[in-house]
């Protein structure tokens, strides 16, 4: 038992610590002048869209890389490779027919930098992916019968969606909510407090997302079942110690999502 | 089959809302507390889970209905079955949830009073102790108490001295850290001290994957303090139960040497008897012999030389007699003082010994110019014909008595005094014990004459002129008797 045997540790470090401010503020400066460069005409408003997902989704994605970084590793530059290969897996997307296929590459390299964050039990991945057919089956359900939503036919077409979601969408939400927010947030504090702060923050995320329709009952039905979906992850990765399980989650209620058609 | 139960009931009372047509003011949606209430039972806070069940299935009735239709009287039963099926729920779970909490904590309490009771030292109780508590906790569980200098530990091995442990013991408050390192889950650290009367005895502490609640802290210190009482109380039972055994064995060893004190009593009843019987059966038995016929002069003389003999025998009996009285009363013999050449007195004892028992050698040395002392010169008389008369009588015809005077190891200065013999010796065992009056050494008492009260009144002697005296065996036989006593300085 460390109590008797270990001298008393000074505490976990500030919530903020290691974050990667140089490379955030590169991103916030690039996503800036693509903007101000789309404006100005001189790019494509497809290329602005690209900038936009890669400066979110990398800021996201390489600062859940930094704050959850070994000590012996380097990883304060992390967002602005997260967010190059982003743009590159997106422009794929863009221009080749099945190039959403190379979303694929996002999910290979952050698990293949943080290999912690994949390893679980089957029991804990099949408990994520149970947790989120139900709540994809629920919204489902709940959208036909209470929107008259209907499941999208075909289905197929949803593929860059599905890419887009499990490269980027659902990957550093999942990374930066649950894997590094909420794991620090549960070394200071207890599980309900913890979640509730990953939650908070994941469903603000969603609710300034430009994707998300703008409908009074679609940001109260994505406001309820984020939250659901949040505080389930929040308790799978504190069960397992693994952030497979709730990526399996999300990314199962995602693709029901997309089949709603929403967009 | 609780979670097959809830299972069923659920898509029961679904199936049953579906079927009706009342919509959400279905009267089967009260139904759902059925399945909500027994997994709060069986479950505690995880039956929370199936309240969220129950509302994620009511949903689909009763936002339909509220798109639909606005917020009717029906759609509003139906929401307010939201909250009741969360209420319902959350309280069932809470309270079964603190019901059980509580019921497993005096669980703990009777497994620690227990834990603690068992056979063996303080060590065994804590290791049982930590092995009842970890499971119990849901963590690793160490504990340290004081024991005189060290500390007894269950869980680890030693106490590190900047240890939360080792700050919680030394008067710190509790600890808590929300997370001690390693592991990809946070791993909480409570410690408490252990104590009783005020005092803290010592420390226990958890480490666990996951919360540790603040009832739940509220709970381990008071599971600290019952510890601290349960140590006390096992402390103060085992120094009883060990007092009482002390007292048994001295009440036993008293007991003991009260019947050997008896027996060596009778013992010496029956040997003064005898003692004095001889003497004075040779007085009668001479005058008689004087009163009734005539006896030549020469003849007349030596049964008055044997008669006087036995009148000294029989006054060395009596005086020993009253020396060991007083010396049962606690009282000293009475000295009378006044500066004593040893090594003159020594001489003229050996002499008259020599005379009389011309059976054995015997061997005086005395070291020159000896330093005279201040004594009694008829105790030390006594003293020294009493131990060369045990030596001449405890040794084989024959054999040599030495007498060795000189100076003992100064300062201060005192004489030393020898009487060696060559004897069978005395057994290890006995040679603390010759002193005692009345003891004899098992097998002595038919080999030799004697009360047992020679050595006594020599110590007693000894004692009274502030000197000592030791027995020991000599290699390869014989036996030692070393006298030293305080010289003039």
């Amino acid at each position: 038992v460390d109590a008797l045997e270990q001298p008393l540790g000074a505490g976990p470090p500030p919530i903020l610590d290691t974050s990667p401010l140089p490379a955030l503020a590169a991103l916030a400066l690039g996503w800036t002048a693509v903007v101000a460069l789309a404006a100005a005409g001189l790019v494509t408003p497809v290329a602005a869209d690209v900038a936009g997902l890669a400066a979110a989704h990398g800021a996201l994605l390489g600062t859940a890389l930094a704050w959850t970084a070994p000590p012996e590793t380097d990883d304060r530059w992390a967002p602005l490779e997260a967010a190059a290969l982003v743009t590159v897996a997106a422009t794929w997307a863009q221009v080749a027919v099945a190039g959403w296929l190379a979303w694929a590459a996002v999910p290979a390299w952050a698990l293949l930098r943080r290999p912690a964050w994949a390893r679980t039990s089957v029991a804990g991945l099949a408990g994520g992916a149970v947790f989120g057919l139900l709540l994809g089956g629920h919204l489902l359900v709940t959208a036909a019968l209470t929107l008259g939503h209907g499941v999208r036919e075909p289905a197929l077409d949803l593929g860059p969606w599905w890419g887009y979601d499990v490269g980027a969408n659902v990957l550093a939400a999942e990374a930066f909510f649950r894997g590094a927010l909420f794991t620090r947030a549960h070394r200071r504090w207890t599980f309900p407090l913890a979640a509730a702060a990953a939650t908070a923050a994941s469903v603000a995320r969603y609710l300034v997302d430009p994707l998300l329709p703008r409908a009074v009952e679609m940001i109260a039905g994505a406001a309820f079942y984020l939250a659901l979906l949040g505080a389930g992850n929040c308790w799978l990765v504190a069960r397992t110690g693994s952030l497979l399980p709730a990526l399996a989650a999300s990314t199962l209620f995602f693709a029901a999502y997309r089949l709603l058609g929403a967009r | 089959v609780t979670g097959a139960a809830v299972a069923l009931l659920l898509a029961a009372v679904t199936l049953a809302v579906a079927q009706s047509d009342a919509g959400p003011a279905s009267l089967w949606r009260h139904a759902y507390h059925a399945p909500v209430a027994l997994a709060a039972v069986r479950w505690g806070g995880r039956g929370l889970l199936v309240a969220l069940a129950a509302v994620l299935l009511w949903a689909p009735f009763v936002l339909p209905a509220l798109e639909r239709s606005g917020p009717t009287p029906e759609v509003l039963e139906g929401l307010a079955t939201f909250g009741f099926l969360l209420g319902s729920g959350a309280l069932s779970a809470t309270l079964t949830s603190r019901a059980r909490r509580q019921g497993a904590r005096y669980e703990t309490l009777v497994a620690v009073g227990r834990a603690i009771g068992g056979a063996g030292g303080l060590d065994a109780a804590l290791d049982r102790v930590g092995a009842c508590l970890a499971p119990r906790l849901g963590g690793a569980v160490g504990l340290a108490v004081r024991d005189g200098g060290r500390f007894a530990v269950a869980g680890g091995v030693a106490v590190h001295p900047d240890s939360p442990v080792a700050r919680v013991v030394a008067g710190g408050p509790p600890c808590f850290e929300s997370d001690a390192g390693g592991g990809p889950r946070p791993r909480r650290l409570f410690v408490v001290p252990i104590s009783a009367a005020g005092a803290t005895l010592g420390a226990l502490a958890l480490e666990r994957e996951g919360d540790i609640a603040g009832d739940e802290r509220a709970a381990l210190l008071a599971l600290g303090a019952h510890l601290g009482l349960a140590l006390e109380h096992a402390r103060l039972g085992a120094r009883q139960r060990r007092f009482a055994a002390e007292l048994a064995g001295k009440v036993a060893e008293a007991t003991r040497r009260v019947v050997e004190m008896d027996r060596m009593k009778s013992d010496f009843v029956a040997v003064a008897s005898h003692e004095l019987r001889t003497p004075l059966t040779a007085l009668q038995g001479f005058s008689e012999l004087l009163a009734t016929r005539r006896f030549a002069p020469s003849e007349v003389a030596r049964l008055g030389a044997i008669m006087a003999g036995e009148t000294e025998r029989l006054g060395r009996i009596v005086s020993d007699f009253l020396d060991l009285a007083r010396l049962e009363r606690g009282l000293a013999p009475p000295l009378r003082r006044r500066q004593v050449d040893v090594g003159a007195l020594v001489g003229d004892a050996v002499e008259v010994l020599r005379r009389a028992r011309s059976t054995h050698r015997f061997d005086v040395e005395c070291a020159g110019a000896l330093p005279p002392l201040e004594a009694d010169p008829d105790a030390l008389d006594r003293v020294v014909k009493n131990l060369v008369a045990n030596a001449v009588k405890y040794s084989p015809p024959g054999s040599r008595v030495a007498i060795r005077a000189g100076r003992g190891p100064a300062p201060p200065p005192t004489v030393e005094i020898v009487v060696e013999d060559e004897g069978p010796g005395i057994a290890e065992a006995d040679l603390a014990r010759v002193f005692e009056p009345y003891y004899r050494a098992p097998g002595t008492a038919g080999a030799a004459v004697g009360a047992g009260l020679g050595l006594a009144v020599v110590k007693s002697l000894v004692d009274a002129h502030g000197g000592t005296i030791r027995a020991e065996n000599r290699a390869p036989r014989g036996t030692r008797m070393t006298l030293t006593l305080p010289a003039v300085s």
